[in-house]
């Protein structure tokens, strides 16, 4: 994979002066506009909805949802999964890339560690709200069983939590000292909050030194950190016997999905981002066009990986295995089966072999189609699985042989995606979503 | 018109209920015997067996064998006391009733089982009952599975490779990220 990426060249930024730099990297901190205003009104009213819903969950309990003893798992860890997936971008983009030597996507790491921080901090938010007595969470660290893959992932997820941030903000202190000193425009709890987090960054040559060190260091400890969260995800079901589960695949089959889908949640916020804060000249065509052939490149990884998935376990059909891959394959599931496979991986592979496909807006929808067949799938991993019990209840409540979301479990889950967008929405609008100073020393313009 | 709560039915039915609740007691007042409960034990060829003798008592004085008594056998277990014998062990003309002890019962760790052996409900002796400890129950041989270091044991009996491997990587990711944090504070005061 390394190779492939090296052979990608860096690309070249615009000839401008490190001041036209700056000014075209920062203009949209000052500015609120009536469509940034509208977008965050959206959001919070869609979090507002979503709280009032949890507000019921807790008020009456988990019965508000349609989870029920074999579906015991809905649409919220399926969710998690996803998330967590999606915060593996961060490493893909900030660690891989860049340790491969792929110097094109220096303008894409910012964008690629707020999305990975934002995403994990809604998965961890997920996670308790699938708890029943969320106010028990402390007991999973006082009376946790470290055998557990639940105490794992906990651990892990808390680790790779705080990880993001310094991935995001280690590299991120000479642009908060430029916000510091640059903007004068702004409100006075804002030039506080750059002042407080710039830790007293002067630019000084020990300054940039130190930045880089310690960055390296985490470029490198983010990688098995990164793969194990997601390893331990898939361990979570792994471990527990359902069919479905019970691979040796899961490990490598969980993260190869999670950069595929990083890869494409990346090119939508590129999109978007170089749209509304004005970047053609940073993030351009070619960006677009190396990301398609990372996402081609990736989505073939997770094709090998589906194939040794399914191929085994549909070629033997035993027991309630087989029920499972037919209720997939042929059942009531197969639409939402076939759709992932057919539109939200296959196509995709496809489409993006074209040159002319791999322009901005067709790699919207391309990505788009991803993001929703990669939600499905956490969707067709998590439920199906869990209706097909290897020991049945008998005389099972007829409740229990299906699983129909109710409109809280839609509401909290839509907050939580709301939650991603506004947390990624405040970063862009406090943050420069490229690196200036990275950019720069690209350029030769600041050699520190 | 003149409400009766006394009514001739309502009196025959406070009859019917005197009279029911005058059956228990005859029985009570009945049992007016008393008799002593003997066990002997003999193993032959690998049975086991119990012989029950009971003699009438007079004050402190034995008296007469009981013939067709029902004499009850049991076990002591966690819960319940379990049943052994047929389900109506009666007492021949010497007051002796024999059972066989089953052979697969299991015990304590040694092997000891409590024998209990009661006379109970009869019509004419009182209730009396008598208990042995006998080494002839099957021994236990403790499950201490739960109790040994496992992947499925209590938190407390975590294997220790596994504690080492899990806290071991928890301490280097976070040595490493609290250095990290040391060096944002060294940036700080540069």
């Amino acid at each position: 994979m390394s190779e492939v990426l090296t052979k990608i060249e860096s690309i070249d930024l615009p000839d401008k002066s490190l001041k036209e730099i700056q000014d075209d990297l920062i203009w949209h901190i000052p500015v609120r506009t009536r469509t940034f205003k509208l977008w965050m009104i959206f959001l919070i009213i869609i979090l507002l909805i979503g709280t009032f819903a949890y507000y019921r969950q807790l008020r009456y309990g988990l019965i508000v949802t349609a989870m029920r003893d074999y579906t015991s798992w809905g649409i919220y860890i399926s969710n998690f999964v996803f998330y967590v997936a999606l915060s593996l971008v961060g490493s893909l983009v900030s660690s891989i890339l860049r340790l491969s030597n792929a110097k094109w996507a220096t303008p894409l790491n910012r964008i690629s560690e707020m999305v990975a921080v934002a995403a994990i901090i809604c998965a961890s938010i997920i996670i308790v709200v699938d708890m029943g007595r969320p106010d028990r969470f402390m007991y999973l660290f006082l009376y946790g069983r470290i055998q557990s893959p639940i105490v794992w992932d906990v651990i892990i997820i808390a680790t790779y939590l705080v990880i993001s941030f310094l991935l995001l903000y280690i590299p991120l202190l000479p642009d908060i000292a430029l916000l510091r000193d640059r903007l004068k425009n702004i409100p006075r709890w804002q030039q506080k909050f750059y002042r407080i987090i710039a830790l007293n960054w002067r630019h000084k040559p020990e300054q940039y030194k130190s930045i880089k060190k310690i960055s390296g260091i985490l470029m490198i400890m983010v990688i098995p950190v990164a793969f194990a969260i997601h390893t331990i995800t898939s361990w979570l079901f792994a471990t527990t016997w359902r069919p479905g589960w019970d691979s040796t695949n899961l490990g490598p089959y969980f993260v190869s999905g999670a950069f595929m889908l990083g890869c494409a949640g990346i090119i939508i916020a590129m999109y978007f981002i170089q749209k509304y804060l004005k970047l053609k000249e940073y993030i351009t065509q070619k960006h677009f066009d190396n990301m398609g052939k990372l996402l081609v490149l990736l989505s073939l990884v997770y094709l090998y990986f589906n194939i040794n998935e399914y191929l085994g376990p549909s070629f033997k059909m035993v027991g309630v295995e087989g029920e499972h891959i037919t209720e997939l394959f042929t059942g009531s599931y197969a639409p939402m089966y076939w759709f992932v496979q057919i539109i939200g991986l296959i196509l995709p592979i496809l489409i993006l072999l074209f040159r002319r496909m791999r322009t901005p807006f067709p790699m919207l929808i391309i990505s788009l189609l991803v993001i929703v067949g990669a939600w499905l799938k956490r969707f067709l991993i998590v439920i199906p699985s869990l209706q097909h019990p290897y020991l049945p209840i008998q005389d099972v409540d007829e409740s229990y042989m299906h699983y129909i979301p109710t409109w809280e479990e839609w509401a909290i889950n839509s907050a939580n995606v709301a939650g991603v967008l506004l947390i990624i929405t405040i970063l862009i609008k406090l943050f420069p979503a490229i690196p200036v100073w990275e950019v720069a020393e690209e350029k030769g313009l600041k050699k520190h | 018109m003149k409400t009766q709560i006394l009514t001739k039915r309502y009196i025959n039915g406070l009859w019917i209920i005197l009279i029911l609740l005058m059956i228990p007691l005859y029985r009570v007042i009945g049992q007016d015997r008393t008799a002593d409960i003997n066990i002997e034990f003999h193993e032959d060829d690998e049975i086991k067996l119990i012989t029950a003798t009971i003699m009438e008592t007079f004050g402190d004085s034995l008296g007469a064998p009981v013939p067709d008594l029902d004499v009850y056998f049991y076990v002591e277990r966690t819960f319940n006391p379990l049943p052994i014998g047929d389900i109506f062990n009666t007492t021949d003309e010497e007051g002796k009733v024999t059972i066989e002890f089953p052979a697969d019962l299991p015990g304590d760790s040694l092997g000891n089982v409590n024998l209990i052996v009661k006379i109970q409900e009869s019509d004419e002796f009182a209730d009396a009952e008598i208990s042995r400890v006998i080494n002839w129950g099957v021994p236990l041989e403790m499950d201490d599975r739960d109790s040994r270091r496992s992947l499925w044991a209590a938190g407390a009996n975590a294997p220790i490779p596994l504690m080492i491997l899990v806290n071991s990587l928890i301490l280097i990711v976070w040595s490493i990220i609290i250095y990290m944090v040391y060096e944002l504070y060294k940036i700080s005061k540069m």
